[in-house]
Protein backbone atom coordinates (compact mmCIF):
# COMPACT_ATOMS: atom_id res chain seq x y z
CA UNK A 1 0.00 0.00 0.00
CA UNK A 2 1.24 3.44 -0.93
CA UNK A 3 1.06 6.06 1.77
CA UNK A 4 -1.74 8.52 1.05
CA UNK A 5 0.61 11.46 1.31
CA UNK A 6 4.36 11.56 0.68
CA UNK A 7 6.17 14.21 2.67
CA UNK A 8 9.71 15.59 2.91
CA UNK A 9 11.18 18.59 4.70
CA UNK A 10 14.62 19.86 3.72
CA UNK A 11 16.71 22.69 5.11
CA UNK A 12 16.94 25.82 2.95
CA UNK A 13 20.05 24.68 1.11
CA UNK A 14 20.28 24.23 -2.67
CA UNK A 15 22.51 21.22 -2.10
CA UNK A 16 19.41 19.42 -0.74
CA UNK A 17 17.20 20.01 -3.81
CA UNK A 18 18.25 16.68 -5.33
CA UNK A 19 16.57 14.83 -2.45
CA UNK A 20 13.35 16.70 -3.07
CA UNK A 21 13.43 15.96 -6.81
CA UNK A 22 14.09 12.30 -6.08
CA UNK A 23 11.12 12.06 -3.72
CA UNK A 24 8.79 13.77 -6.21
CA UNK A 25 10.01 11.59 -9.08
CA UNK A 26 9.46 8.36 -7.13
CA UNK A 27 6.16 9.38 -5.57
CA UNK A 28 4.69 10.55 -8.89
CA UNK A 29 5.83 7.38 -10.66
CA UNK A 30 4.35 5.23 -7.89
CA UNK A 31 1.01 6.95 -8.49
CA UNK A 32 0.98 6.13 -12.17
CA UNK A 33 2.19 9.41 -13.64
CA UNK A 34 3.57 9.07 -17.19
CA UNK A 35 7.15 10.21 -17.73
CA UNK A 36 6.30 13.64 -19.16
CA UNK A 37 4.10 14.38 -16.14
CA UNK A 38 6.84 13.17 -13.78
CA UNK A 39 9.42 15.39 -15.51
CA UNK A 40 7.12 18.40 -15.36
CA UNK A 41 6.33 17.92 -11.66
CA UNK A 42 10.01 17.55 -10.81
CA UNK A 43 10.75 20.75 -12.76
CA UNK A 44 7.96 22.77 -11.15
CA UNK A 45 8.84 21.65 -7.61
CA UNK A 46 12.53 22.35 -8.14
CA UNK A 47 11.82 25.85 -9.47
CA UNK A 48 9.46 26.66 -6.60
CA UNK A 49 11.81 25.35 -3.91
CA UNK A 50 14.81 27.07 -5.48
CA UNK A 51 12.96 30.40 -5.49
CA UNK A 52 12.13 29.97 -1.82
CA UNK A 53 15.69 29.11 -0.85
CA UNK A 54 17.50 31.72 -2.96
CA UNK A 55 15.06 34.63 -2.95
CA UNK A 56 12.85 33.86 0.07
CA UNK A 57 15.34 32.84 2.72
CA UNK A 58 18.21 34.54 0.84
CA UNK A 59 20.95 32.89 2.85
CA UNK A 60 19.10 32.78 6.16
CA UNK A 61 18.40 29.39 7.70
CA UNK A 62 14.99 27.92 6.99
CA UNK A 63 13.13 24.92 5.64
CA UNK A 64 10.93 23.86 2.76
CA UNK A 65 8.40 21.07 3.13
CA UNK A 66 6.85 19.30 0.20
CA UNK A 67 3.87 16.94 0.22
CA UNK A 68 2.54 14.96 -2.72
CA UNK A 69 -0.86 13.28 -2.95
CA UNK A 70 -3.11 11.85 -5.64
CA UNK A 71 -6.56 13.46 -5.57
CA UNK A 72 -8.82 11.83 -8.13
CA UNK A 73 -6.83 12.04 -11.39
CA UNK A 74 -4.72 14.98 -10.16
CA UNK A 75 -1.34 14.95 -8.51
CA UNK A 76 -1.21 17.77 -5.99
CA UNK A 77 2.11 18.93 -4.63
CA UNK A 78 2.15 21.46 -1.82
CA UNK A 79 5.24 23.44 -0.90
CA UNK A 80 5.27 25.14 2.45
CA UNK A 81 7.91 27.45 3.92
CA UNK A 82 8.41 30.14 6.54
CA UNK A 83 10.11 32.63 4.22
CA UNK A 84 8.85 36.19 3.62
CA UNK A 85 5.58 36.28 1.70
CA UNK A 86 5.96 35.83 -2.06
CA UNK A 87 3.19 34.98 -4.48
CA UNK A 88 4.62 33.60 -7.74
CA UNK A 89 1.17 33.40 -9.32
CA UNK A 90 1.04 37.19 -9.65
CA UNK A 91 4.40 37.61 -11.40
CA UNK A 92 4.27 38.92 -14.97
CA UNK A 93 5.10 36.59 -17.84
CA UNK A 94 8.47 37.13 -19.50
CA UNK A 95 8.29 38.72 -22.93
CA UNK A 96 9.09 35.76 -25.16
CA UNK A 97 9.23 37.95 -28.26
CA UNK A 98 12.56 39.39 -27.15
CA UNK A 99 15.67 37.81 -28.69
CA UNK A 100 16.56 34.94 -26.35
CA UNK A 101 20.24 35.85 -26.31
CA UNK A 102 19.41 39.23 -24.84
CA UNK A 103 16.40 38.26 -22.79
CA UNK A 104 18.32 35.58 -21.02
CA UNK A 105 16.77 33.06 -18.71
CA UNK A 106 15.92 35.51 -15.93
CA UNK A 107 12.36 34.95 -14.74
CA UNK A 108 12.24 31.59 -16.49
CA UNK A 109 11.69 29.62 -13.29
CA UNK A 110 8.14 30.83 -12.79
CA UNK A 111 7.48 30.60 -16.53
CA UNK A 112 8.53 26.93 -16.43
CA UNK A 113 6.42 26.31 -13.31
CA UNK A 114 3.36 27.60 -15.11
CA UNK A 115 3.95 25.53 -18.23
CA UNK A 116 4.68 22.38 -16.25
CA UNK A 117 1.50 22.51 -14.18
CA UNK A 118 -2.23 22.75 -14.84
CA UNK A 119 -2.74 25.20 -12.00
CA UNK A 120 -0.88 27.04 -9.26
CA UNK A 121 -2.62 28.12 -6.06
CA UNK A 122 -1.01 30.39 -3.53
CA UNK A 123 -1.95 31.35 0.00
CA UNK A 124 -0.12 32.94 2.88
CA UNK A 125 0.75 30.45 5.60
CA UNK A 126 -0.79 30.88 9.03
CA UNK A 127 1.92 32.23 11.28
CA UNK A 128 4.06 33.48 8.38
CA UNK A 129 5.41 31.94 5.21
CA UNK A 130 3.91 30.59 2.04
CA UNK A 131 1.83 27.67 0.82
CA UNK A 132 1.98 26.96 -2.89
CA UNK A 133 0.01 24.11 -4.43
CA UNK A 134 0.91 22.72 -7.85
CA UNK A 135 -1.68 20.61 -9.65
CA UNK A 136 -1.06 18.38 -12.63
CA UNK A 137 -3.44 15.83 -14.11
CA UNK A 138 -2.26 12.29 -14.85
CA UNK A 139 -4.14 12.45 -18.13
CA UNK A 140 -2.37 13.35 -21.36
CA UNK A 141 -2.39 16.96 -22.48
CA UNK A 142 -3.29 18.22 -25.90
CA UNK A 143 -0.15 18.57 -28.00
CA UNK A 144 2.01 21.42 -26.76
CA UNK A 145 2.63 24.26 -29.19
CA UNK A 146 6.20 24.63 -30.48
CA UNK B 1 22.17 13.31 -8.31
CA UNK B 2 25.23 15.48 -8.45
CA UNK B 3 26.57 16.98 -11.65
CA UNK B 4 29.72 15.46 -13.11
CA UNK B 5 31.73 17.50 -15.58
CA UNK B 6 34.66 16.51 -17.76
CA UNK B 7 36.61 18.58 -20.26
CA UNK B 8 38.27 16.96 -23.30
CA UNK B 9 39.80 18.21 -26.51
CA UNK B 10 38.94 17.01 -30.00
CA UNK B 11 39.98 17.95 -33.50
CA UNK B 12 37.37 18.64 -36.11
CA UNK B 13 37.91 21.17 -38.88
CA UNK B 14 38.84 23.40 -35.93
CA UNK B 15 40.02 22.54 -32.42
CA UNK B 16 36.97 21.74 -30.31
CA UNK B 17 36.58 21.53 -26.55
CA UNK B 18 34.06 18.93 -25.36
CA UNK B 19 32.44 19.64 -22.02
CA UNK B 20 30.43 16.68 -20.73
CA UNK B 21 27.66 17.44 -18.23
CA UNK B 22 26.23 14.29 -16.63
CA UNK B 23 23.60 14.12 -13.90
CA UNK B 24 21.47 17.05 -12.82
CA UNK B 25 22.21 20.73 -13.48
CA UNK B 26 20.52 22.79 -10.79
CA UNK B 27 21.00 25.76 -8.46
CA UNK B 28 23.75 23.93 -6.59
CA UNK B 29 25.87 23.30 -9.69
CA UNK B 30 25.24 26.00 -12.29
CA UNK B 31 27.94 28.38 -11.06
CA UNK B 32 30.54 25.65 -11.42
CA UNK B 33 29.58 25.21 -15.07
CA UNK B 34 29.94 28.94 -15.72
CA UNK B 35 33.38 28.89 -14.05
CA UNK B 36 34.43 25.91 -16.17
CA UNK B 37 33.39 27.60 -19.41
CA UNK B 38 35.13 30.80 -18.33
CA UNK B 39 38.32 28.74 -17.94
CA UNK B 40 37.84 27.05 -21.30
CA UNK B 41 37.60 30.43 -23.02
CA UNK B 42 40.51 31.86 -21.03
CA UNK B 43 42.63 28.90 -22.13
CA UNK B 44 41.93 29.62 -25.78
CA UNK B 45 38.90 27.40 -26.42
CA UNK B 46 36.70 28.98 -29.11
CA UNK B 47 34.45 26.11 -30.20
CA UNK B 48 32.56 24.21 -27.53
CA UNK B 49 30.52 21.03 -27.70
CA UNK B 50 28.43 20.35 -24.63
CA UNK B 51 27.80 16.62 -24.44
CA UNK B 52 24.56 16.44 -22.45
CA UNK B 53 23.58 12.89 -23.40
CA UNK B 54 23.69 11.93 -19.71
CA UNK B 55 22.12 15.12 -18.40
CA UNK B 56 18.76 14.11 -16.93
CA UNK B 57 17.53 17.38 -15.42
CA UNK B 58 18.04 21.09 -16.04
CA UNK B 59 16.62 23.80 -13.78
CA UNK B 60 16.20 27.43 -14.81
CA UNK B 61 19.51 28.07 -13.05
CA UNK B 62 21.02 25.55 -15.46
CA UNK B 63 19.61 27.62 -18.31
CA UNK B 64 21.42 30.59 -16.80
CA UNK B 65 24.61 28.53 -17.04
CA UNK B 66 23.95 27.67 -20.70
CA UNK B 67 23.11 31.25 -21.57
CA UNK B 68 26.14 32.60 -19.69
CA UNK B 69 28.31 30.04 -21.49
CA UNK B 70 27.07 31.32 -24.81
CA UNK B 71 28.00 34.87 -23.84
CA UNK B 72 31.40 33.81 -22.51
CA UNK B 73 32.21 31.90 -25.70
CA UNK B 74 31.40 35.09 -27.64
CA UNK B 75 34.00 36.88 -25.54
CA UNK B 76 31.29 38.77 -23.63
CA UNK B 77 30.74 38.94 -19.93
CA UNK B 78 27.52 37.18 -18.96
CA UNK B 79 24.89 39.36 -17.34
CA UNK B 80 24.25 38.98 -13.65
CA UNK B 81 21.69 36.17 -13.34
CA UNK B 82 19.68 38.47 -11.08
CA UNK B 83 19.57 41.13 -13.77
CA UNK B 84 16.13 39.97 -14.84
CA UNK B 85 14.23 39.93 -18.07
CA UNK B 86 12.77 43.39 -17.70
CA UNK B 87 16.18 45.03 -17.64
CA UNK B 88 17.34 42.82 -20.48
CA UNK B 89 14.41 43.95 -22.53
CA UNK B 90 15.58 47.52 -22.20
CA UNK B 91 18.78 46.72 -24.09
CA UNK B 92 17.15 44.42 -26.62
CA UNK B 93 17.21 47.12 -29.27
CA UNK B 94 20.96 46.85 -29.38
CA UNK B 95 20.80 43.36 -30.83
CA UNK B 96 19.46 42.66 -34.28
CA UNK B 97 16.83 40.00 -34.74
CA UNK B 98 19.15 38.05 -37.01
CA UNK B 99 20.25 34.68 -35.68
CA UNK B 100 23.35 35.46 -33.63
CA UNK B 101 26.66 33.77 -34.26
CA UNK B 102 27.14 31.15 -31.60
CA UNK B 103 29.93 28.68 -30.98
CA UNK B 104 28.32 26.12 -28.70
CA UNK B 105 26.79 22.94 -30.05
CA UNK B 106 24.82 20.47 -27.96
CA UNK B 107 25.18 16.74 -28.30
CA UNK B 108 22.70 14.03 -27.31
CA UNK B 109 19.97 16.23 -25.83
CA UNK B 110 17.36 14.10 -24.03
CA UNK B 111 13.68 14.83 -24.60
CA UNK B 112 13.10 16.19 -21.08
CA UNK B 113 15.93 18.70 -21.57
CA UNK B 114 14.79 19.59 -25.09
CA UNK B 115 11.33 20.40 -23.73
CA UNK B 116 12.82 22.93 -21.29
CA UNK B 117 14.91 24.53 -24.05
CA UNK B 118 11.84 24.74 -26.27
CA UNK B 119 9.64 26.21 -23.56
CA UNK B 120 12.12 29.00 -22.84
CA UNK B 121 13.05 29.86 -26.41
CA UNK B 122 16.66 28.89 -25.80
CA UNK B 123 16.54 25.99 -28.28
CA UNK B 124 17.01 28.51 -31.10
CA UNK B 125 20.39 29.52 -29.66
CA UNK B 126 21.76 26.00 -29.19
CA UNK B 127 22.03 23.86 -32.32
CA UNK B 128 21.66 20.26 -31.21
CA UNK B 129 23.14 17.12 -32.74
CA UNK B 130 22.42 13.45 -32.07
CA UNK B 131 25.95 12.59 -30.98
CA UNK B 132 29.34 14.01 -30.21
CA UNK B 133 30.89 13.25 -33.60
CA UNK B 134 28.11 15.07 -35.42
CA UNK B 135 28.36 18.06 -33.08
CA UNK B 136 32.14 18.28 -33.56
CA UNK B 137 31.78 17.95 -37.33
CA UNK B 138 29.25 20.79 -37.33
CA UNK B 139 31.96 23.41 -36.68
Amino acid sequence: MLPEVQRLRIPADVARLAEMRSLIRGAAQDRGAPSDVVDDLVQAVDEAATNTIIHGYAGRPGWVEVTLALVGRDIKVTLEDAAPAFDPTTRPEPDMSVNALVRGPGGMGIHLMRLATDRLDYRARDGGGNVLTLTRSLDPRAEEDG
Amino acid sequence: MALHTTVEHADGRVPVVVLTLAGELDASSYEGVIATVRDIYANGGRHLVMDISELTFIASSGLVALHSSLRLMRGEDPPDPEYGWAAMRAVSNEVSDATPQTNIRLSGTQSAIQKVLDRTGLAALFPSYPDRAAAIAAF
